[in-house]
């Protein structure tokens, strides 16, 4: 008997185990999609296109802008050949996806990736190769940190400093507390953040939880313990499904009368519909011109590229949409051969981009670390769709 | 405290009616189900594609809920089919497997984004202090302690409860003196899968539903089908209901609420001490 327990037991241990592992092999089952569109140009990019987080809008998005390229004749008759990867969610699935770029396929810039772990992983490499990553989706804290990269899009640091911002100045909230969703090595990241909102604004949190996990499947504990404390708003850096599943547990427990800050994360029309009336009070800086405004001049050419290659509109489409045009502006300005040293020698001395989808304009630069895109605009949800909440850009100093 | 733990009374009426279906597929059909809720979070995504083709919800929940039986039926018959003599734990690989393909199917079938759920069962059903606690929790809570009881009273007291324990204490045997053991095999596997697919699908529209975060419910499940031993629904029941509670109670306080996540590790970990405290380090080996 005992020993039939222990095996069900140990069977149990194993299985948990083995799901643990397994977890992000779970997530990279689709296939990988690397594709390349022709030319003599080689641009590359390593992103989450398969597994529970996938942003493939980004480097769609730059496909489309290097397509249109193409197809208005290019550069000095060249064409930009640019290749896609998939990094699965795996360290070393992005490890030896930004190798075969860069060794294998000779590629002269990293355009539009969009990942939950490029920068960490392949920061360094870059540096060490003289290649240069115009990331479409910054996410992890190397992708703000390093010399090599150069995001197109606020992240969610920053943006984490601007929903306080935002909350505790323009909308004058008070009680603020904070749940933080730890993943890698972000927690850092995230405390100073908070930290650099405490000290410009002299606010602090009622209380910071980083204890949340990611994926977490019931936030009815964590809501108690905002209502138990008289928390007025509520922050938390949550992604989609796990911002849902909070607002579904206050709206269960009856917690209704909060203001929720969001992170950009959170922007897309589909969680505004699953949101429905739970979303009452959700409130998140977008990191580009608001696309969910059909009228929002700013987007225009995006919206119809988008729209002609059937690409989904969201915020990652958006950044991948910029990285392209960004990198097409400054090998207009290369005068000669365009090689990975003159256009990363481009890059560096390359004179500050102005884009109406964004409130600061784009530079590379020689700095140590980059994060040029300082502005967003603030987007409330209204009825199970987002508004604008502001009629300008918020600017973070 | 007693508010944390009432907060954490919903998730533990979902462990406790998994660890049921747990403890009837590990007693009966020789199998740890890794799968379990997977094929109800399947059957839950199904019922969101169902009602945006204007069924109304019930009738979407109730297709649902009978394609993850029937999913539950066909990963059993591939057991009962290719695996009838294997040992508990070849057995609960294909369940594994299983858990897999079904969170990757998901993936590839509903797409990434979050798709909108419908409550069945909206609405509190009584508070206690600053707790609400809903029609949902209440509902699984009775869920679990119905299942339990029916499935005691089925095994003790009816003909083919007493076929199911002679298939599962001696297969060989039940099969020679005539008991259709794969005909009950696959049976177990649509009425436990039918089980819990009910139980996400009640749940899934209130919390936090990406195929990943419902389908490793498994794990706390699995934790509280330990205390149970895997052989006793009573325990079973309680271990479910007192990890949810203890979670909920845990998440209150700063410094322990990181502890919480470890509670069903500590739970499995402690299990196999203690079935192993009289075993000699060789005769264990």
């Amino acid at each position: 008997m005992i020993s039939k327990l222990t095996k069900i037991g140990a069977i149990a241990v194993a299985g948990a185990l083995l799901m643990t592992a397994c977890g992000e092999d779970t997530n990279s089952t689709k296939a990988s999609a690397a594709g390349a569109s022709g030319g003599d140009i080689v641009v590359g990019s390593v992103n989450a296109l398969s597994g529970g987080a996938t942003f493939p809008e980004a480097s769609a998005a730059s496909k489309a802008v290097f397509d249109a390229f193409n197809a208005s004749g290019g550069i000095n008759g060249k064409k930009i050949n640019y290749v896609i990867t998939d990094d699965k969610g795996d360290p070393s699935t992005a490890s030896q996806s930004a190798r075969d770029v860069v060794e294998s396929k000779k590629a002269v810039a990293m355009v539009g990736s969009a990942s939950l772990l490029d920068c960490d992983v392949n920061a360094k490499y870059y540096q060490q190769n003289k290649i240069l990553s115009l990331q479409g989706t910054g996410v992890d804290p190397a992708c703000f940190s390093s010399p090599a990269v150069s995001p197109v899009n606020v992240g969610p640091f920053l943006d984490t400093e601007m929903t306080l911002t935002y909350g505790s100045e323009k909308l004058g909230l008070t009680d603020i507390c904070g749940f933080l969703e730890i993943a890698g090595s972000t927690g850092p990241a995230y405390k100073a953040a908070i930290d650099n909102w405490s000290k410009k604004t002299g606010k602090s949190l009622k209380f910071l939880d980083d204890s949340v996990p990611l994926g977490s499947p019931d936030f009815t504990p964590q809501v108690i313990k905002a209502k138990n404390s008289g928390c007025k708003a509520v922050f938390i850096n949550a992604i989609e499904p796990d911002a849902i599943g909070l607002l579904k547990a206050a709206e269960a427990q009856g917690l209704t009368d909060v203001t929720w800050l969001f992170l950009t994360s959170t922007y897309t029309s589909e969680f505004a519909k699953a949101a429905g009336s739970a979303g009452k009070g959700v409130y998140v800086p977008a990191e580009f011109a608001p696309f969910t405004d059909p009228k929002e001049a700013a987007n225009k050419d995006w919206r119809a590229l988008m729209e002609k290659n059937n690409i989904p509109l969201t915020s990652f489409a958006q950044g991948g949409y910029l990285a392209a045009t960004y990198f097409i502006e400054v090998l207009k300005g290369i005068k000669g051969d365009i090689t990975r040293q003159s256009v990363t020698d481009a890059l560096l001395a390359m004179k500050p981009i102005d884009n109406p989808m964004v409130g600061t304009p784009y530079v590379f630069g020689p700095g140590d670390k980059h994060g040029s895109n300082t502005a967003a605009w603030p987007v409330q949800l209204k009825d199970g769709a987002w508004v604008k909440a502001s009629d300008t850009w918020m600017l973070q100093n | 405290m007693l508010q944390g733990a009432l907060a954490g009374l919903a998730a533990g009426g979902l462990y406790a009616v998994i660890a049921v279906c747990l403890t009837l597929m590990a007693r009966l059909v020789r199998v740890v189900n890794f799968s379990q809720v997977a094929i109800g979070m399947f059957a839950a995504y199904l019922a969101v594609i169902f009602a945006e083709q204007h069924l109304p919800q019930w009738a979407a929940t109730a297709a649902g809920v009978c394609v993850g039986a029937v999913v539950s039926g066909l990963i059993g018959w591939i057991i009962a089919q290719w695996l009838p003599e294997a040992g508990i734990g070849a057995r609960s690989a294909v369940s594994v497997a299983s858990l897999l393909l079904l969170v990757s199917l998901s993936f590839i079938l509903f797409g990434s984004k979050p798709k909108t759920f419908k409550s069945l069962l909206p609405g509190p059903a009584f508070s206690v202090g600053n707790v609400v606690v809903t029609q949902v929790t209440v509902v699984m809570v009775a869920l679990a302690l119905v299942v339990a009881v029916g499935c005691h009273v089925l095994l003790t007291k009816s003909k083919i409860g007493t076929k199911l324990r002679a298939l599962s204490e001696r297969p060989t045997t039940a099969e020679l003196l005539g008991v259709p053991a794969k005909g009950l095999s696959i049976a177990v596997w649509v009425g436990t899968g039918l089980i819990s697919a009910a139980a996400v699908s009640i749940v899934a529209p209130t919390q936090t539903n990406d195929p990943i975060s419902l389908s490793f419910i498994i794990v706390p499940a699995s934790a509280a089908a330990l205390l149970g031993g895997f052989r006793r629904l009573d325990l079973a029941v309680v271990g479910g209901l007192a990890l949810g509670m203890l979670q909920g109670a845990l998440a209150q306080f700063e410094q322990m609420s990181v502890l919480r996540y470890w509670v069903p590790f500590l739970i499995i970990v402690v299990f196999l001490l203690w079935t192993q405290r009289k075993e000699v380090w060789d005769v264990a080996r």
